[in-house]
């Protein structure tokens, strides 16, 4: 769990070029800046990495850091 | 004095990304050594032709924030380097200019075909939910002109243009027109394209289009001569801004040139072949001509479309020993760097007024005996200083497109 997290969060900072500081678990992605394309950008990469299937009736820019490290790490779990 | 039917477009900002070099000063220097850029590249290893002119150490990321290097295709990132250092240029500030009287108008033979190749190669191999999202607004071929929107605060026509190897000079023919129509104050005009691909390099091949000359690069595009076997893909952008003259008088901005007439045609005669007769070009060339109100032996100077292929070039300078005869001084800059497809009528546009500019005329790379039959003057080995007034940029594009700028010295 604490790779995807870091891995999340690391994606967020280089990638989306989000100021580290405000990467709190509880922060949505639509508060640290993200919109629907660049959730979907997102979505592709994590899916990539890890092997899951992550599709937009995830909840989009709803998503928090946290629950979207939590649903990759159960379909992980599934695999 | 004879009134012009349209007012004279000045050309007041020019911004070049080409394999001769990261902007407008780099560019020039180069094209007027006579230096050649081609190179075998390795991005095309393993091809019957790997041979291109690329934009040279090319780092998008030294100029432009991750998030706009991520979401633009390398074409659209050549047009909004270009773009912005046109508008500097210019003296232009889009953050205080009147961006609902401002146009973008950007041609481009092939958009984001890097992007769609990579994309296609993810779906194959990973499959379609690892197909990125951004693969549409990187690919689509009209997304430089509507990035170009944003970036510079545009609101009035944005448009793009794609008229194959012609598409920048109609886009600029297109400028002019919304400037004579009242439509808009300022253009931002110009072409992009970055089409050395495996399969652009491979389709263009197959069409028996490229230089084969691997083994000796740098002499490889060389228009005119009478060796020469084909052209050299290249890659890259050009940009100008446009306003009517009275517009930058009153601004004090100082035109490089002024744009005084375009014309265009189509051959409708083949997919890709020109038309042998040369009626479609000489079209081209009078209607600009007549649209200028300038006369053919006024012209000083060509700035021709010469490729390199065989049909190309025989077909072009023949309609320009008849129209212009031995007047007018031309050269083709495509044997410096090679030909950047739907941008190389913008480049050759800004090279023209250039040209006008420093009076001074660059060579043709690589000419060292002259195709028999050909009896223009062309410009070979060195640059030429001469009194210059009025040139002419042609271009022509797969599908039969013909179009020719006129320009006028300032």
């Amino acid at each position: 769990m604490s790779d995807i997290r870091d891995h999340l969060v690391a994606l967020l900072g280089d990638t989306f070029e989000v100021d580290p500081a405000t990467i709190r678990p509880d922060a949505t992605l639509s508060e640290l800046g993200l919109d629907s394309l660049g959730v979907a950008e997102l979505l592709v990469v994590l899916q990539e990495r890890w092997g899951v299937p992550l599709d937009e009736g995830l909840g989009g820019d709803d998503l928090t850091v946290e629950s979207l490290t939590a649903v990759v790490t159960e379909l992980r779990a599934d695999t | 004095m004879i009134t012009p039917a349209h007012p004279p477009i000045a050309i007041t900002g020019i911004g070049l990304v080409t394999p001769a070099g990261i902007g407008r000063e780099a560019t020039w220097e180069r094209v007027c050594s006579g230096i050649p850029t081609a190179a075998r590249d390795p991005a095309l290893t393993g091809l019957p032709v790997d041979l291109a002119c690329r934009v040279p150490d090319f780092e998008p990321a030294r100029h432009l924030p991750g998030v706009t290097v991520r979401h633009l295709d390398r074409y659209s990132q050549f047009a909004l380097l270009a773009a912005r250092e046109a508008v500097a240029d210019a003296g232009l500030d889009p953050a205080t200019w009147d961006g609902d009287r401002t146009a973008v108008v950007i041609g481009s033979a092939a958009g984001g075909v890097a992007t769609l190749e990579h994309q296609h190669s993810r779906l194959l191999e990973l499959g379609p939910a690892l197909v990125s999202p951004l693969t549409m607004p990187m690919f689509l071929p009209n997304m430089a002109a509507g990035y170009l929107a944003i970036d510079l605060n545009a609101h009035g026509p944005v448009v793009h243009t794609s008229t194959a190897c012609a598409s920048g000079a109609t886009a600029i023919a297109a400028a002019a027109d919304l400037l004579r129509t009242g439509a808009c104050d300022v253009v931002v005009s110009g072409g992009a394209d970055a089409m050395i691909t495996p399969l652009c390099a491979a389709a263009f091949h197959r069409l028996g289009a490229l230089s084969r000359r691997t083994d000796d690069p740098a002499s490889a595009s060389r228009p005119f001569d009478a060796d020469r076997d084909g052209f050299v893909l290249a890659e890259g952008a050009g940009v100008l801004v446009l306003e009517r003259e009275a517009d930058a008088r009153r601004r004090a901005a100082a035109p490089y040139a002024l744009l005084v007439g375009h014309g265009a045609s189509s051959d409708a005669h083949h997919l890709v072949r020109p038309d042998r007769s040369g009626a479609g070009i000489t079209r081209a060339l009078l209607t600009a001509l007549a649209d200028a109100d300038v006369r053919s032996e006024e012209v000083d100077h060509v700035n021709a479309h010469g490729t390199g292929t065989p049909l190309n070039d025989i077909t072009e300078a023949r309609v320009l020993a008849r129209v212009l005869g031995q007047r007018g001084a031309v050269t083709s800059t495509k044997g410096v760097t090679g030909h950047l497809m739907g941008a190389a009528g913008a480049v050759e546009a800004a090279l023209t007024a250039l040209t006008l500019s420093h009076q001074l005329i660059p060579p043709t790379a690589n000419l060292h005996r002259l195709q028999p039959g050909i009896a223009v003057d062309i410009v070979a080995r060195h640059a030429r200083s001469t009194r210059l007034r009025f040139a002419v940029s042609t271009s022509l594009g797969f599908g039969g497109h013909n179009a020719a700028l006129v320009l006028r010295a300032a």
